[in-house]
């Protein structure tokens, strides 16, 4: 009997388009989606919802508040329109931690990408003893946690430290006569091993053939580099420049750990301004509002990095 | 990969076809590149060994001071550091990064497998911003994440774990995506027609064969847990739950620094990353994946 119902209910189903019988019901010819994934993805979507797609867009609601850390507007703050966006506009110091960001940012993807390259280039063709100590030294210097890597800068630029004891002058203070070329310095020392690194693998993957055309052609090897490796490995160069940079335009802690952002406002990239403005200066709504435009340059940025980097998903 | 498995045959085939190629012309001109490189190298390795130098050398001398010196070896200011707080500060960094990683493992594992094996709706534009969001360093968030944690009286370790969780969480989810996409799916169609629940088929067949992606991504978790400064040095009020970070970073803002013991401990902080690093190099010889080396 209940075969019966269900033949005639199978029969029912098939509607006939141009006199040929149509299967409805679940299409057969791709996969069904399944409840399972909801509670697969669930964590994962709910912790990027939670934690940064609501602080997100917290940050821009916050930015036009009056909220402060401490006092009675910590706690009840109101929405204040473009008040703060006026003060920003007329803040010098914003902006010169604008264009200190910039040279920072950007010091360090020069610095970290040609000493990357030139360091990869040269684990490849100087002695392997030579390569894995040099080498190892580099990777560890990346490995090396930021706070750790920023006091030991510290000790060694300030005053009566190993720079100074190297160039003869015990009283030298590096850090506090150049500070931005010295966290520049720093922060390329800390990025070189990852570049290196990807630089290396990047190196191995490109054919020795063509280079050995190259050289049984005569190209010297300027030319080939500039000819042949450097255009195969433009992708990665492009990814990793994008990397470092967004890297460097969020540092804190070396920065913090080093400077402070100071002396003066030397060092004060904008995460040291945002953090200094919130929670030194008791401004959170303005600190919130000056992490925005950090937040605008890194969505920026990043949405290149998507671009460049040309996954097929 | 496949590139990198060829390259010996094909080094080979160069050195078959080209019998004298390194004594041949080129050869003076292979020394000199050979010797470059080589002054090069121990120019930067030289360069980059200073401050680290000091670090060692200071974390053993009983008279440390900022200048590069022949040390007064002893051991006391290791025995210091740990002693004055060192000892919680280190464990509550552990509590930290062990929770974040759990956390940030096992949602990457599970959204990782959904995305690979699974038909779910909008799946390109999602891995998409999956990617977009590898890229953003998550911490510029800290401003409002600290006003949500303060609304919800949450400012201690658990939930800053879980904030750190979310900073890896992406790059983990890419990393295990394309882990779980080489696998290959023919044991667990095998499973389902065994009737195998999707539990069984995760625990029982994903699971072992996706370990060491698994572990890579928990590596990443936990060094990027460990190494976090601003997170733990805004989202933890309480002083008893201070992480090796910040610490370092109050030890150095005391009035009277002693070197020698704040040189010790930021190497006693440094080391588990050391380790973890070197036992990875151990198990994923050859086609490896740091960060960023397979987004390109």
């Amino acid at each position: 009997m209940a075969a019966e119902d269900e033949a005639l209910e199978r029969t029912a189903a098939f509607e006939t388009v141009g006199g040929f019988p149509l299967p409805s019901g679940p299409r057969l010819d791709r996969e069904p989606y399944r409840w399972q994934s909801v509670v697969l993805l669930g964590p994962a979507l709910l912790l990027l919802l939670g934690l940064f797609v609501v602080p997100a867009l917290y940050a821009f609601y916050l930015g036009f508040t009056n909220l402060n850390l401490l006092g009675a507007t910590a706690t009840h703050f109101q929405f204040t329109g473009s008040a703060n966006l006026k003060t920003l506009i007329h803040d010098s110091t914003f902006f010169g931690s604008l264009s200190t960001t910039g040279v920072f940012a950007l010091g360090s993807v020069i610095g970290a990408v040609v000493v990357g390259m030139l360091l990869a280039l040269a684990l490849r063709t100087g002695s392997r003893i030579v390569g894995v100590v040099a080498g190892g030294i580099v990777v560890v210097c990346w490995m090396m946690p930021a706070v750790s890597a920023a006091f030991a800068w510290y000790a060694t630029t300030t005053g009566g430290g190993t720079v100074a004891s190297l160039l003869g002058s015990p009283n030298l203070d590096v850090l506090a006569s150049s500070p931005l070329l010295v966290v520049v310095v720093a922060n390329i020392w800390s990025q070189v091993g990852f570049v290196m690194v990807v630089f290396g693998a990047g190196l191995r993957n490109i054919p020795l053939e063509v280079l050995e055309a190259a050289r049984m052609e005569s190209a010297t090897a300027w030319q080939s580099f500039w000819r042949i490796t450097l255009p195969i490995m433009r992708p990665l160069v492009t990814t990793t420049v994008i990397i470092v940079l967004l890297l460097s335009l969020a540092n804190f802690s070396l920065i913090y750990i080093m400077t402070q952002g100071g002396p003066g406002t030397a060092t004060d990239i904008l995460p040291i301004y945002s953090y200094q403005q919130g929670f030194t200066f008791d401004n959170l709504a303005y600190g919130a509002l000056v992490g925005d435009a950090l937040v605008v340059c890194a969505t920026v940025i990043a949405l290149i990095y998507v671009r460049a980097s040309r996954v097929k998903v | 990969m496949a590139q990198e498995l060829t390259q010996p045959k094909i080094r080979k085939a160069v050195e078959l076809t080209s019998p004298t190629g390194r004594q041949s012309p080129g050869a003076g001109k292979r020394t000199k590149a050979v010797l470059i490189s080589n002054i090069g190298l121990v120019l930067f390795g030289a360069a980059f060994l200073l401050p680290l130098l000091w670090l060692v050398l200071a974390s053993v001398d009983s008279q440390a001071s900022f200048a590069l010196k022949i040390p007064h070896i002893t051991l006391g200011n290791f025995r210091q550091a740990l002693a004055n707080g060192g000892t919680d500060a280190l464990l509550n960094s552990l509590v930290l990064a062990l929770v974040a990683t759990l956390l940030s493992t096992t949602a990457a594992s599970l959204a990782a497998y959904a995305l690979v094996r699974h038909r779910i709706p909008w799946k390109g534009p999602f891995l998409l911003f999956v990617l977009f969001l590898t890229a953003i360093p998550m911490s510029i968030l800290i401003i409002p994440v600290y006003e949500m944690y303060v609304t919800l009286g949450w400012l201690s370790i658990v939930p800053s774990a879980v904030f750190l969780a979310v900073t890896s969480l992406p790059y983990e989810i890419w990393l295990l995506k394309n882990y779980i996409e080489a696998l290959p799916e023919e044991l667990e169609e095998a499973a389902r027609v065994e009737n195998a629940s999707t539990s069984q088929i995760l625990l029982r067949i994903v699971l072992p064969l996706a370990l060491p992606g698994i572990g890579a991504a928990a590596i990443f978790g936990f060094v990027n847990a460990w190494g976090s400064f601003i997170v733990p040095l805004v989202l933890i009020s309480s002083s008893s739950q201070t992480t090796g970070p910040v610490a370092i970073f109050n030890f150095l803002a005391a009035s009277d620094i002693h070197y020698g013991d704040l040189a010790a401990f930021s190497l006693l902080y440094s080391i588990p990353i050391f380790l973890i690093y070197l036992g990875m190099s151990r198990l994923f010889v050859g086609g490896f994946v740091l960060r960023g080396a397979m987004k390109g």
